[in-house]
């Protein structure tokens, strides 16, 4: 499935991309994301509990930066294992433009969510995503605020 | 499935005391909990069981409002004369839930705590504009649904009943998946003496209110009054049962119907 949209941050473009490159803002971004250690400038490994109704879920993953160009854009892959729930990847492209009143994150990419979660979930995994990648923007935006 | 400790409550207070244990779980009708479980999707510590609380039981009929207690079946909803009597379109939507099964196991208050994006419930629950009672408090149903799975209700906090007001006229129409007759997108339409509800569920992220329609439909009550277009596709899910435009033109179809066949 495809993702995307944007959000505009009440902060200046500089802030902006040091947060969306130091693993301890995006540890407190993502939902239910319990360990985010950094193996090299470009690559992270996270712990990530997901709670959806009555499904609950942990997910090992890996987190790789590429095609980057500071301050304006990178592309964000991850991958991640749920043991027995199944697997879950995705990658975006996420772009910062100046605007009045802060920066405009835009972004656009695509995830795919395999094994059980997607054999019994599939009917809730877009609603999922969407849901999930709402709160985390919601999070970075307050976050960058305040740095 | 994994190991997992189990109780039985004696009644809701009992259980609320239960549910302090870490990780533990409050199974009702069991009916989305436990196929979970079985997949190895969800690892409670402690199952505390509902099914010997009598308070949680039982339908009563006020002179204002119909309550139905949180661990009445489905078809006790459907079948039960009170119910029929006061508000014929609840009754109508407990019997196509699901399958006998379902309806036999499956209760009230478990439909609407774990708050299903294509469940029934929520849907008669806001558009009547239903009282969510507690173990702590009451909640109306305007405030109680929260989007996806989610409600207000705190851990450790349990539902004990709801409270239906009477409308003058309601109905539910769903256009329901063939196999888990889950609503594609199912549509509550209720008039009352001062105002008119609608409430959407299955089509979007959880149940909502389309405040257009209640407008249109207190100034006129007929299906005629219901404009396609305020539901806009963007807001809709999409998978591989109907995509998001399939269902934003389902909402309006429902609509038409569930005010035509509102009694």
């Amino acid at each position: 499935m495809e993702l995307s949209g944007d959000v505009l941050i009440p902060a200046p473009r500089a802030v902006v991309w040091a947060a969306l490159n130091d693993p301890d803002v995006l540890k407190g971004c993502i939902p239910g994301c319990q360990s985010i250690e950094k193996e090299s400038d470009t690559a992270f490994t996270a712990k990530v509990k997901a709670k959806i109704g009555p499904v609950s879920a942990t997910f090992g993953g890996r987190v790789a930066l590429s095609e980057i160009d500071p301050p304006n854009s990178y592309v964000i892959a991850g991958e991640g294992q749920g043991g027995v729930a199944g697997f879950g990847k995705g990658s975006a492209r996420v772009s910062l433009t100046d605007e009045d009143g802060g920066t405009r994150l835009t972004y656009a990419g695509e995830a795919q969510v395999g094994g059980k979660l997607a054999q019994i979930g599939s009917r809730l995994v877009q609603g999922t995503v969407t849901k999930l990648a709402g709160q985390f923007f919601a999070a970075f935006a307050k976050a960058c605020a305040k740095s | 499935m994994y190991s997992f400790d189990y109780a039985r409550a004696k009644n809701a207070k009992d259980a609320a005391k239960l549910l302090a244990k870490k990780e533990a779980k409050v199974v009702a009708g069991g009916m989305t909990l436990l196929p979970t479980m079985k997949q190895r999707l969800a690892k409670p510590s402690l199952l505390v069981d509902l099914a010997a609380s009598k308070d949680l039981k039982g339908i009563k009929k006020a002179a204002k409002a119909l309550t139905i207690g949180a661990m009445t079946t489905h078809a006790e909803v459907a079948h039960s004369s009170v119910v029929k009597g006061a508000c014929a379109a609840l009754a109508a939507l407990a019997e196509g839930i699901g399958d006998p099964q379902v309806r036999n196991r499956g209760t009230i208050g478990g439909s609407i705590a774990n708050n299903d994006p294509a469940a029934d419930y929520p849907a008669a629950c806001l558009a009547l504009g239903a009282t969510i009672v507690t173990t702590q408090r009451k909640i109306p149903a305007d405030k109680f649904f929260k989007g996806m799975f989610e409600t207000a209700l705190k851990r450790n906090e349990l539902v004990t009943a709801i409270q239906f007001p009477m409308a003058e006229k309601a109905a539910y129409i769903k256009f329901p998946n063939p196999a888990s007759r889950y609503a594609i997108v199912g549509v509550f339409v209720a008039k009352f003496k001062d105002e008119v509800r609608v409430a959407v569920t299955g089509a979007g992220p959880g149940v909502f209110r389309v405040p257009a329609w209640e407008e249109a439909l207190a100034k006129k009550w007929s299906a005629d009054a219901i404009a396609a277009g305020a539901v806009k596709a963007a807001d809709m899910n999409s998978d591989i049962h109907a995509t998001a435009e399939y269902r934003a033109h389902l909402c309006a179809v429902m609509a038409k119907r569930a005010v035509a066949a509102a009694k």
